[in-house]
């Protein structure tokens, strides 16, 4: 089993990644912690980014699965090479390691230096450090980046904070605080799909670029899970939908591109990563038209996914977030278990399902919104079928049918009763026929455009003055 | 009086109208979509079985008109804003044309026939003719000869000037006291063969009573010629051209039309005959050549499909 490491971002997100099992393993609090230090070597300015954690110790395999790929700009930016420090609760030293992943073995070369003694001290925990020919600060904006999608999930009994070290050459212990990102306090699935909802709905929230007037966040939740795999453990697969419906004061004209698209925000085991081919496929394969929306396009650029959409309103938007991991922790040595793509596909659906069913007249089929149209036009003319017979008997208990008050009987208040009652049997119509997309169709329904057909031929003939040949 | 369904008063189909809204509002209360049928009827198909009950009067089917469908809220949306102007109609003992009702909301109807659709589909479900929602239509038949009959009151002595032509009543609910000492009755397909005739001086020398629906006969028309046939019990005659249209003229006396199917009862005249023009005529009174028309690919289209009718295998294979 081999990982190619083809970029720096690719490094340290697997470092942290790493970690953030660990600490999983882990069945007490743990801290993740990482550090950017500033260094300079020979004139030249590094940083060393440096990833510990208070987890349960690692394992030498971990890193010897990385290969470094043989690219000009990784050669620019990075020598290859890893330092490693590790213990675990049973040991009585700590292990020191230097990987160099730059030789051509087939395993990098190992060399061990010297342990550093416990002295009877119980604990457990790992510092990996790599030294990267970078800017300190576009590397800090790429982890603050990174780390900051983290904060969607609460990595159960973690703390995570990123440092950025002194600058001197001994490199500080004390760095400044940027981000601290809590942790939930257990595990729990349904804590789990809860946190990612919120933190969903928070970064939705900072995200809103432009200024609006209202915010109406719309969410829908979904979870699925694999009774078990072949490899004996559970995979779960969250999928949490917002549809945030903004009231703009920019005028439409101001429509942006990013408007029409959505970054699906992916994660695995805890951590932000790549999208899987296999959850990209799911995405693909998702009935969209049936909630209204039609998907122009998807993109997976550099990992980081993007749906583009045909014909969105200009107020309306889609965010996405699915997490998929193993409810058994491991790390990463395990074979390659991608997300089963009918988990994700079945996540995702609950989700729009779930959106769909709580909040009324959202992501409707085409066809739904196409009888929606009519729902103000019908409403007003049952309202005034109502309100202009002579019975006023008959009108207070049509009202009180309907739930209006008599004092605030009025052809508005009736008018816009009918109508949320219209949309809301649409929406239910909407969403049961796809449930029952087996169930057998109307007797009468195919006979709709026949009879449309029919009826036009016959029209032409009959009331109408006839003169064929008027002599 | 001509012959009547049950419960078409005005308070009645009132009653009617105020039970069908409520019970849309109920079924929206409750969350529940409404549904709503609408019988089907037909007065011919073109099945060879032979067994169809065309004839009958029956509705041969219902459908189903609910918020499943695009088409289907449309014809409800429709269906609603012409049943809102048959109410304020009838409340208010007010009549119109469905020429008005079209203008009432031009850009949603958009087309007229799509009113007249409407309208059928309220008289089906109300059970009920046109004219008793108040919805009336212009006029377009003429009448002359021996006849004498009291409309909304006024005398209408048309045996005063035989032949002189007369529009057909409007409201043939209105029409008592009909008297006549005509023989029989004839219909004629076209105006200028009705003006040929009174030019001619027909009904001097003929007691009849001539009519005619200036082409297709309005449903006004119709209900005349039901009425005078229903009072008078006199043979009745139909002279049309000898083409496809002359006969489907003939076929909307006898057997009614499709698009007021519902109504094929109270419209039909099965007691007509027809008097011609038959093709053999051509020879008989030595027509000459030049003087026939060749059918066109449209008329012999049309002629292969009216044969399908089952009434014509049924009801006068002798045809």
């Amino acid at each position: 089993m081999e990982m190619e490491i083809s970029s720096v971002k690719m490094l340290y997100k697997h470092l942290i990644f790493c970690a953030v099992q660990r600490c999983r393993m882990a069945d007490y609090l743990c801290r993740l912690t990482v550090k950017l230090t500033p260094v300079s070597r020979f004139g030249l300015p590094l940083v060393r980014i440096s990833v510990s954690d208070t987890g349960v110790g690692s394992k030498l395999e971990d890193y010897q699965y990385l290969k470094y790929r043989n690219d000009p700009i990784l050669a620019n930016q990075w020598d290859g090479m890893l330092y490693l420090a590790t213990t675990s609760v049973s040991d009585s030293e700590i292990h020191n390691l230097n990987l160099n992943l730059k030789e051509s073995n087939s395993v990098g070369t190992l060399t061990k230096l010297p342990s550093t003694a416990k002295n009877g001290a119980k604990f457990s925990g790992t510092e990996v450090s790599v030294s990267i020919s970078k800017s300190l600060d576009d590397l800090l904006a790429e982890v603050t980046c990174f780390l900051q999608k983290m904060i969607l999930l609460k990595v159960p009994k973690v703390v995570m904070e990123l440092l950025v070290g002194g600058d001197d050459s001994l490199g500080s212990q004390i760095g400044s605080r940027i981000l601290v990102i809590e942790g939930s306090s257990v595990y729990s699935p349904v804590e789990s799909i809860k946190c990612l909802k919120l933190g969903l709905k928070d970064y939705v929230r900072k995200h809103q670029t432009r200024f609006s007037v209202g915010e109406n966040l719309k969410v829908g939740t979904g979870v699925a899970n694999s009774s078990g795999s072949s490899q004996g453990n559970s995979q779960v697969v969250e999928a949490v939908v917002i549809i945030s419906e903004m009231s703009e004061l920019v005028p439409s004209s101001c429509i942006r591109e990013q408007d029409m698209k959505t970054e699906v925000l992916y994660f695995e085991d805890f951590v932000s990563c790549s999208i899987a081919q296999s959850s990209l496929d799911a995405l693909t394969n998702i009935n969209w038209k049936s909630y209204g929306l039609a998907l122009r396009s998807i993109a997976n650029h550099d990992g980081s996914v993007m749906l583009e959409w045909e014909n969105l309103l200009p107020d309306f938007h889609i965010h996405i977030a699915i997490h998929c991991y193993h409810r058994q922790v491991k790390q990463w040595v395990a074979e390659n278990s991608l997300p089963d793509r009918n988990l994700v596909r079945k996540a995702v659906k609950c989700a729009l399902d779930d959106l769909k069913e709580n909040n009324q007249g959202v992501l409707l089929s085409r066809r739904a919104l196409k009888m929606c149209d009519y729902a103000p036009d019908l409403a007003k003319t049952l309202a005034q079928l109502i309100l202009s017979s002579n019975d006023l008997n008959f009108q207070e208990e049509c009202c009180s049918l309907l739930g209006v008050q008599s004092q605030e009987v009025n052809m508005d208040n009736v008018g816009n009763c009918i109508r949320e009652k219209i949309i809301s049997v649409i929406g239910l119509n909407d969403r049961n026929s796809q449930k029952n997309k087996e169930a057998p169709t109307f007797l009468f329904e195919d006979d709709c455009f026949q009879k449309e057909h029919f009826m036009e031929e016959e029209y032409h003939e009959g009331e109408e003055a006839y003169n064929f040949l008027d002599l | 009086m001509e012959g009547k369904r049950l419960n078409t008063q005005p308070l009645a189909l009132i009653r009617k109208i105020k039970g069908f809204t409520r019970s849309i509002v109920e079924d929206l209360a409750r969350g529940n979509a409404p549904l709503i049928y609408i019988d089907r009827f037909r007065n011919y198909c073109t099945g060879t079985s032979g067994n169809c009950s065309c004839s009958s009067g029956l509705p041969t089917g219902k459908e189903a008109i609910s918020l499943k469908r695009e088409c289907h809220v449309r014809r409800l949306d429709i269906l609603l804003r012409v049943l809102l102007i048959v109410q304020q109609l009838l409340q208010e003992n007010r009549h119109g044309s469905k020429r008005d009702i079209y203008y009432m909301h031009p850009t949603v109807f958009k087309e007229q026939s799509v009113v007249d659709r409407a309208i059928n589909d309220i008289c089906i479900l109300l059970q009920c003719s046109r004219h008793n929602l108040n919805v009336v239509s212009v006029g377009n038949g003429l009448v002359m000869g021996w006849l004498r009959y009291v409309e909304s009151g006024r005398k209408i002595d048309c045996i005063s000037n035989p032949n002189t032509a007369y529009p057909i009543p409007v409201h043939v609910e209105e029409v008592n006291d009909i008297l006549s000492v005509a023989q029989y009755v004839l219909v004629v397909e076209k105006e200028s063969v009705f003006q040929r005739l009174a030019n001619d001086q027909f009904c001097k020398r003929n007691h009849c009573i001539v009519i005619t629906g200036r082409g297709y006969p309005d449903v006004p028309t119709r209900r005349f010629l039901r009425l005078l046939i229903d009072k008078l019990h006199l043979p009745v005659y139909c002279l049309v051209d000898c083409d496809p249209y002359g006969f489907d003229i003939l076929t909307t006396y006898k057997f009614g039309s499709l698009q007021m199917a519902y109504d094929a009862t109270f419209l039909q005249v099965s007691e007509i005959q027809w008097l011609g023009v038959f093709v053999q005529d051509s020879d008989n009174y030595s027509i000459p050549q030049q003087c026939l028309l060749p059918l066109t690919v449209e008329d012999k289209r049309k002629v292969e499909a009216m044969l399908h009718r089952c009434y014509l295998q049924r009801e006068v294979p002798k045809w």
